[in-house]
């Protein structure tokens, strides 16, 4: 296991090597560029814009700007956003904590409702909560997430007013665990809905197919507990395909949550991201894609592993 | 944002037009469509099924109950003018936080290096200029009390305030305002705004509380830009050097302002308080918080949740929604004049080379209507650089009617005739712009405006459909900033191109930078403002570069307002490029807020000291 695991770790690096080369020449290939605004300033001069080009390292040729920017990235080092003028693993470090944990929360959100629905509809196949839950999957896997967030904020923020509408925190007196709380369950139950929502069909269908094997009929015909059965002995295996599903939506929270941070205003990387794009923020969007990119080998790497956990036919040499 | 109140309960003046998905949502909760007519409209403005599928669901009866004719018309009030601070009516409390709204997040606090509003939004009551501008366009002293000119106007002599001491307790005196200098001129800091500092050859003080200027040209802007708008930092914290003092000042800066920067929460919020020690009266607010919002959405629904009470400066409400702020509770709607200035560049090349073609083009322009119809009024029309309201705006010049049956005249007499489809076409100007004898082409041309920007693409489409009505083949084009100003944007090819966006002018009418020849950009990725004179200079270059510079060396103001009132003059009669209208800014707070007077020439926390909220 410890072999497999470093094996895939070390074939990452030409992975991310690649993923870094490419999405430096799409952005090189975009039109307009960071020095793009500067040009159009009344209060710039060709000397100044030099100079800042310059300080950036714009006036190098591009091959060069990349391999500079391998170079730093291999000793760990970021580089310098364009416009905040501070370390990108400053800047990243400031936001990438809140986008945990929304994804967090979010996951959590996903796991709970889609295990309870999916259990629940497959205890009794097309009776009244299969349907009611089927009814709800696809309302939520049809709904788009930013017309979704908006109804929640005007129902519960502005309508009702139990909740605060957008933020992380009160702009005064919050700060504490209850604060965020209150701040953290629109977003959360925004960037879970979809998953809520195909997650139960999963669990469903996968209950369904193992609830009718015949070590489920052994089993019960042995005395156990109906209980046990099913937590025992159904689930154990019904999770295995969920598993994957899950570890392929992981990192999708991250990039997939900019609409949501936008939405509920949340302090994140998707809003980062945003942000950075428009004003052509190259090193912070670098910086971004790799951390993503990281993110997306290690919640793979993650389920794999996890299969071998859950089911000992799999095993990694 | 849409506004859930059907209409009947809100004002009936002000309908929103229903040209946008917005609009038609608004109109469908409002009664005034049907559900079929909303499909066919949003069919016809070429709105995605998908899209139309969540308008009809977003505007289902169920969704937020039928409207309901029945129900008594509500008066709503208007927006109030600012032409002077707040005062509201109740007792004014001790102390108290004022919560505010941005919908944009500082890119830097360090003044010298910021490229946005927002940041000198909050920068300009931690940190104070020598003189500040106040809501009248006068400047009032502020770290200098006083200051003189030299009879040859090259030297500058400032007074400075005894007894200022800055956040980190260290004293002001002539020192900090010298290495402000050098630092902004040092070329391994890379200051963004050099502009009048530039002019300065050396810097002495006499003593502690004098500092001499001296310039190396005659240069009318100098205190408007020197002494009204850069802020002087503490020598400590530019002793740091360039790149520790960009880095760390830009993250928590060091003034001599009435508030204190107290923390900055990235995406989240900005907070400043009480500076006890200011050299003016302390401020009567202990706090003010600024929250980062991500769009104009959220911040509408946290002025009328309460979570913020204002929004102001940079992140005033925008013309187009003005009508959703009116309806806000304990919300009072303020307006006021802005300096900037939407205008139609035009690309002089081909027939854009001939005076007759551009005052066509200006004829053929509905810019009353923009103004009127799709803007409802809120904003002003334009003639030429200069902001109504500001003193070197020339009020005797006239806006061209909307007449397209002029601007055919005009385009037959420079012999241009109807081609196929009816697109005119004729021979383009070779050596002298007004004479058409080169070889014969067709009138097309592109547009460009600001993507994602629904009030620029209504105007765009607008003044495409009546340009197309004369015979010029119009087509709108929609990039996002960074594309429209780059390499590859629309003034570096040789199509005959316009673009719709505004300038903003500084309180000084200085107006080299968008018509002098020095300001034509030498490569694509060269600087300057003179944009449509890329490829061909103006035939009137020689002139208004003469007046430009006369006007930025002039220092009597009643001489400087009479170069102006020309150059406007020769604007109006040559349009270089069509001027479409002045916006207005509405920013909005609580109606317990006193002592708030926003302006054009200020920034939001430029006199916070003063407000106080009431109970």
């Amino acid at each position: 296991m410890l072999r497999y695991t470093v094996r895939r770790l070390l074939g990452a690096v030409p992975l991310l090597l690649g993923v870094a080369v490419i999405s430096f020449v799409i952005m090189q290939l975009a039109p307009g560029g960071p020095d793009a605004l500067f040009a159009r300033n009344g209060r710039m001069s060709q000397e100044q814009l030099d100079a800042i080009r310059r300080n950036m390292g714009l006036d190098r040729p591009v091959h060069e700007q990349l391999l500079v920017w391998l170079g730093n990235l291999a000793q760990g080092d970021l580089g310098t956003s364009y416009s905040q003028f501070r370390p990108v693993t400053a800047v990243i470090w400031d936001v990438f904590p809140n986008t945990v944990l929304l994804m967090a929360a979010g996951l959590g959100l996903s796991l709970v409702f889609s295990l309870a629905f999916g259990i629940l509809a497959a205890r009794r196949q097309y009776g009244f909560v299969d349907n009611l839950t089927s009814f709800v999957s696809y309302f939520g896997l049809a709904m788009p997430v930013f017309w979704f967030g908006l109804m929640l904020q005007l129902l519960f923020a502005v309508r009702l007013g139990w909740l605060p509408s957008a933020g992380k925190y009160a702009a005064q007196g919050g700060g504490d665990v209850w604060d965020l709380l209150k701040h953290l369950v629109l977003p959360a139950f925004t960037i879970a809905i979809g998953s809520i929502a195909a997650w139960s069909r999963y669990v469903r269908s996968s209950t369904l197919e193992e609830a009718g094997q015949d070590y489920v009929r052994t089993a019960r015909a042995k005395g156990v507990r109906e209980r046990q059965v099913v937590a025992g002995h159904v689930l154990r295996n019904a999770l295995i395909p969920l598993v994957t599903v899950v570890g392929i939506d992981v990192p999708l929270y991250l990039t997939g949550a900019v609409l949501t941070e936008t939405i509920f205003s949340w302090p994140g990387m998707g809003r980062l991201f945003f942000d950075s794009l428009t004003t052509r923020d190259y090193p912070v969007l670098m910086g971004t894609l790799v951390l993503g990119a990281v993110l997306i080998i290690l919640g793979n790497l993650v389920a794999d592993i996890l299969y071998g956990l859950l089911d000992p036919r799999i095993k990694y040499g | 944002m849409i506004n859930l109140v059907p209409s009947q309960d809100r004002s009936k003046a002000d309908e929103p037009e229903p040209g946008t998905v917005n609009g038609l949502i608004q109109a469908r909760i409002d009664g005034r469509i049907g559900r079929r007519e909303l499909i066919r409209r949003a069919a016809a403005l070429g709105i995605a099924a998908p899209v139309v599928g969540v308008m009809l669901h977003a505007t289902s009866d169920l969704a937020f109950g039928a409207p309901n004719p029945a129900r008594a018309a509500a008066q709503t009030e208007g927006t109030i003018p600012a032409n002077a601070p707040t005062e509201p009516t109740g007792a004014p409390q001790e102390g108290g936080v004022l919560t505010t709204g941005t919908i944009e997040e500082p890119d830097t606090l360090n003044p010298y290096v910021t490229q946005l509003v927002t940041a000198t939004d909050i920068l300009t009551g931690i940190m104070d200029p020598l003189m500040r501008y106040d809501s009248t366009q006068q400047l009032r002293p502020a770290l200098a009390e006083g200051f003189e000119i030299s009879p040859d106007g090259l030297t500058y002599t400032f007074r400075l305030r005894q007894g200022v001491t800055f956040h980190n307790g260290d004293a002001f005196g002539a020192q900090d305002v010298i290495d402000s200098w050098k630092m902004i001129m040092n070329p391994d800091f890379g200051a963004f705004d050099q502009q009048g500092w530039e002019k300065i050859v050396d810097i002495t003080s006499p003593d502690p509380t004098t500092v001499v200027m001296t310039t190396k040209e005659v240069y009318a802007p100098f205190l408007s830009y020197v002494g009204g708008s850069t802020y002087i930092s503490p020598v400590k914290e530019l002793a740091k050097g360039p790149q520790a003092f960009k880095q760390e000042f830009g993250r928590a800066p060091v003034g001599t302002g009435p508030m204190t920067f107290v923390e900055w929460l990235p995406k989240q919020q900005i907070v400043v308080e009480k500076f006890p020690g200011y050299w003016g009266e302390a401020a009567k607010l202990d706090r003010v918080i600024v929250r980062i919002l991500p769009d104009d959405n959220t911040q509408l629904v946290q002025l009328r949740t309460g979570e913020i009470q204002m929004a102001a400066g940079s992140g005033s409400i925008s013309a187009t929604r003005v009508d959703e702020a009116l309806g806000l509770e304990g919300i009072a709607l303020l307006e006021h004049p802005t300096l900037g200035w939407s205008h139609l560049d035009l690309k002089h090349v081909d027939f854009l080379r001939a005076t007759k073609v551009r005052q066509a083009l200006d004829f053929a322009t509905p810019s009353k209507d923009i103004i009127e119809k799709l803007l409802k009024g809120r904003a002003l029309p334009s003639v030429a650089d200069q902001a109504p309201g500001t003193w070197a705006f020339n009020p005797n010049i006239q806006p061209r009617p909307y007449d397209p049956e002029q601007a055919k005249t005009l385009l037959a007499e420079v012999g241009l005739t109807p081609g196929e489809e009816g697109v005119l076409q004729g021979k383009v100007p070779t050596t002298d712009p007004n004479v058409l004898d080169g070889e014969v082409k067709p009138f097309e041309m592109e547009i460009w405006g600001l993507a994602g920007d629904s009030q620029t693409q209504q105007i765009v489409q607008v003044i495409a459909q009546s340009w197309n009505a004369i015979g010029v083949k119009t087509s709108p084009q929609f990039q996002d900033v960074s594309t429209i100003w780059g390499p590859e944007g629309y003034q570096f090819n040789e199509k005959m191109t316009a673009c719709l966006y505004s300038w903003f002018n500084s309180n000084d009418p200085d107006v080299m930078f968008y018509w002098h020849s020095s300001q034509i950009p030498d490569s694509p990725t060269g600087t300057g403002g003179n944009l449509p004179a890329y490829f061909n200079q103006y035939n009137f270059q020689a002139e208004i570069d003469r007046l430009t510079a006369a006007g930025a060396a002039e220092t009597d103001q009643e001489k400087r307002k009479q170069i102006y009132f020309q150059i406007q003059e020769l604007l109006h009669q040559e349009v270089p490029v069509i001027f479409v209208y002045w916006g207005k800014a509405y920013p909005a707070v609580t109606t317990k807020l006193g002592g708030f007077w926003p302006s054009a020439y200020n920034r939001m926390l430029w006199n916070v000291q003063e407000w106080y909220l009431t109970q």
